[in-house]
């Protein structure tokens, strides 16, 4: 469902109309009664997406103050559609990288491309594909928070008629005249997601999203990403709460201490790290017998016993291995559980390291 | 056509300020000023003065007041926006830093003139139909010289916004400001003055004319020239029965005047945006 706003060619009256890609709408002005007809464009589709063009690219980027390297030559590309989990813990550089992507905060050296565009020599030009969302979220507390993102629609030259949309998208349509000085913690946060949002723009930097929002404020803004994912939108989102990062994102990049430790696909880097799925099996009685058919299993890293209960860490492909032989060692199987290792684990590795 | 990114940004100053009411406040402030001044600020006569009177009796306050006023409404303005965050999203957008120093200085440029123009003129009306005697033209000058100077100290504060690292050093800097040109600078240059001429012959009334010269590098010294050389009560000193008109030296004049304050304004404007250029937000 894609919605759009179109004016109506006699009164100049804008009008909203959703409907799917490609599907012709035909339409009355409520103004002045002039009939239409109105095609949604098609998105864009997979084959025009170059999946090899980096929407952002950053190289060598360094960042010092006084003596201490806050960001230290770190490079990575985010590519056209995809979602870049950007991790780390804090004070780790996440958002001196960010600022620096979008040059408030003036880089030693490196350079960071937008879309192909300097955005130290042609910030102007390249921002305007950004949305952004900072870490520490802020408006104009003395305004509306539809006064506010009206403000924010007419620098970016969007259709200031979306604003009202978006306020009602992230449940903020009944705060009316409240001034957003007034405004919870949650709906500020909401209200940022919404900002970042406006005039659809093809890249989304988001720093630590969901920080200080309850579980359905989480839920709102990682549904409102995959959406955003879905319409071609190249999302960069950072955190340093993972559970919530590796479900969403294509690739991650892991920085520590200012240094980019890792960058790659969630499962690489499972498998680099060889990190191994870990099943847990109940029986209704354990013998001795299917300890040792199970340790003798090749693949089997390790098999911890606790009362009733097996606990085997093992090649993927070799789950469904285990359970036969516990059953043909005459094991009554209770229970089973299995816990794929998370990128929790992944990233205490690179940032213990 | 699409309006300009400063243009908005401006509009945002001047909603915020209407919101906040500081524009109706600082207005009414003015008004009753004035009125209060004009009704019971002569020591001469009862009742209202006509509005030269008006402008010579309340200059020294004028004087003092524009650039508190100014400052309060400009020191915070970049660093305020930095502090709470909201610098941040602002930049992000397709703006560059001199689009929003400029849209900034405009908007709150706008609420100044707006307060005073509203504040004065108001109350210049009420005298107006109370005395006999309506010099307009006058009190017009007044005004447009009184926003200029103002002007002035917005731009100062503008820079000392993008000065300090914190909201509450730069309201330091804005009181100290305040007070160097109010207080420090009048006292250093008449030291001077009497330093170099001595004090007996500055009894009898011969100032050098390279004072009113090194007077001109103070923009209040700079305001009341105008003001002195443009409003006819000001210009004139009560001696005995007669009055006698101060001359002022040949280089004196309002298009020296005009565009010493022009230089003033813009020069603290690009120092603001030279220093807001380099931050990290």
């Amino acid at each position: 469902m894609v919605t759009q706003f179109v004016k109506c060619p006699t009164c100049k009256t804008t009008i909203t109309i959703s409907g799917e890609p490609g599907e012709k709408i035909f339409l009355t002005c409520p103004q002045c009664n002039q009939k239409g007809a109105f095609t949604i464009p098609e998105e864009k589709s997979a084959k025009t997406i170059g999946t090899n063009s980096a929407t952002i690219e950053v190289n060598g980027l360094t960042k010092s103050y006084n003596h201490f390297k806050a960001v230290n030559n770190v490079s990575f590309t985010v590519n056209k559609g995809e979602i870049f989990g950007f991790l780390g813990p804090n004070g780790a550089g996440k958002t001196t990288t960010i600022k620096s992507m979008l040059d408030l905060i003036h880089a030693n050296t490196g350079t960071i491309k937008i879309n192909g565009i300097d955005v130290r020599l042609h910030g102007k030009e390249a921002k305007k594909y950004v949305g952004y969302m900072p870490e520490k979220v802020a408006f104009y507390d003395n305004l509306t928070a539809l006064q506010n993102l009206r403000f924010y629609a007419e620098i970016k030259h969007a259709p200031t008629e979306e604003c009202i949309h978006l306020i009602e998208e992230f449940g903020l349509g009944d705060t009316g005249k409240k001034r957003v000085g007034k405004f919870s913690k949650g709906m500020i946060q909401r209200l940022g997601m919404a900002r970042a949002i406006i005039g659809n723009p093809p890249i989304l930097i988001l720093d630590e999203p969901s920080g200080g929002l309850d579980p359905r404020g989480v839920i709102l803004i990682r549904d409102k990403i995959l959406e955003m994912k879905k319409k071609g939108t190249t999302i960069f989102v950072s955190s340093h709460i993972l559970s919530e990062i590796q479900e969403i994102c294509d690739r991650v990049g892991i920085i520590n201490k200012g240094v980019l430790v890792a960058q790659d696909t969630v499962a690489e880097l499972r498998k680099k790290l060889n990190l191994k799925p870990q099943i847990i099996v109940t029986l209704d009685r354990m013998t001795s017998t299917i300890e040792n058919e199970v340790k003798k299993l090749p693949g089997v890293e390790t098999v911890k016993i606790q009362g009733n209960t097996l606990e085997i860490l093992c090649d993927g492909a070799m789950k469904a291995k285990v359970i036969v032989a516990i059953s043909s060692a005459g094991g009554n199987i209770v229970n089973i559980q299995t816990k794929e290792p998370s990128l929790e684990e992944v990233f205490m590795r690179y940032t213990e390291a | 056509m699409r309006t300009n990114v400063f243009f908005s940004i401006a509009k945002k100053e001047i909603m915020d300020n209407i919101r906040n009411k500081w524009i109706i406040i600082v207005s009414v402030m003015f008004a009753l000023l004035t009125l209060v001044v004009s009704y019971f600020g002569s020591i001469f006569s009862h009742g209202w003065q006509d509005l030269g009177g008006t402008i010579a009796a309340m200059m020294t306050f004028v004087e003092y007041l524009i650039p508190i006023i100014a400052l309060m409404l400009g020191y915070a303005t970049i660093i305020g926006e930095i502090e709470r965050g909201s610098m941040s999203s602002l930049l992000s957008l397709s703006v560059t830093r001199f689009e929003i120093t400029l849209g900034k200085y405009l908007g709150l440029a706008a609420v100044l003139a707006f307060t005073i123009l509203v504040g004065f003129g108001v109350a210049g009306l009420v005298i107006a139909a109370n005395v006999t005697n309506v010099n307009y033209i006058e009190y017009l000058i007044f005004i447009g010289a009184t926003i200029i100077y103002g002007l002035i100290f917005l731009s100062i504060s503008l820079f000392f916004s993008t000065l300090f690292k914190k909201r509450s050093s730069a309201i330091g800097g804005a009181v100290l400001i305040w007070f160097s040109f109010l207080f420090i600078i009048p006292i250093v240059f008449t030291g001077v003055l009497v330093a170099s001429i001595g004090l007996d012959k500055l009894m009898v009334g011969s100032v050098p004319n390279w004072y009113y010269g090194l007077e001109l590098f103070n923009p209040v010294s700079v305001y009341s020239y105008v003001i002195s050389l443009n409003v006819v009560p000001l210009n004139q000193i009560a001696q005995q029965n007669s009055t006698v008109t101060i001359t002022y030296p040949s280089f004196i004049s309002n298009w020296l005047l005009l565009l010493i304050l022009i230089i003033w304004i813009t020069a603290f404007f690009f120092l603001a945006y030279w220093r807001f250029n380099k931050k990290d937000i």
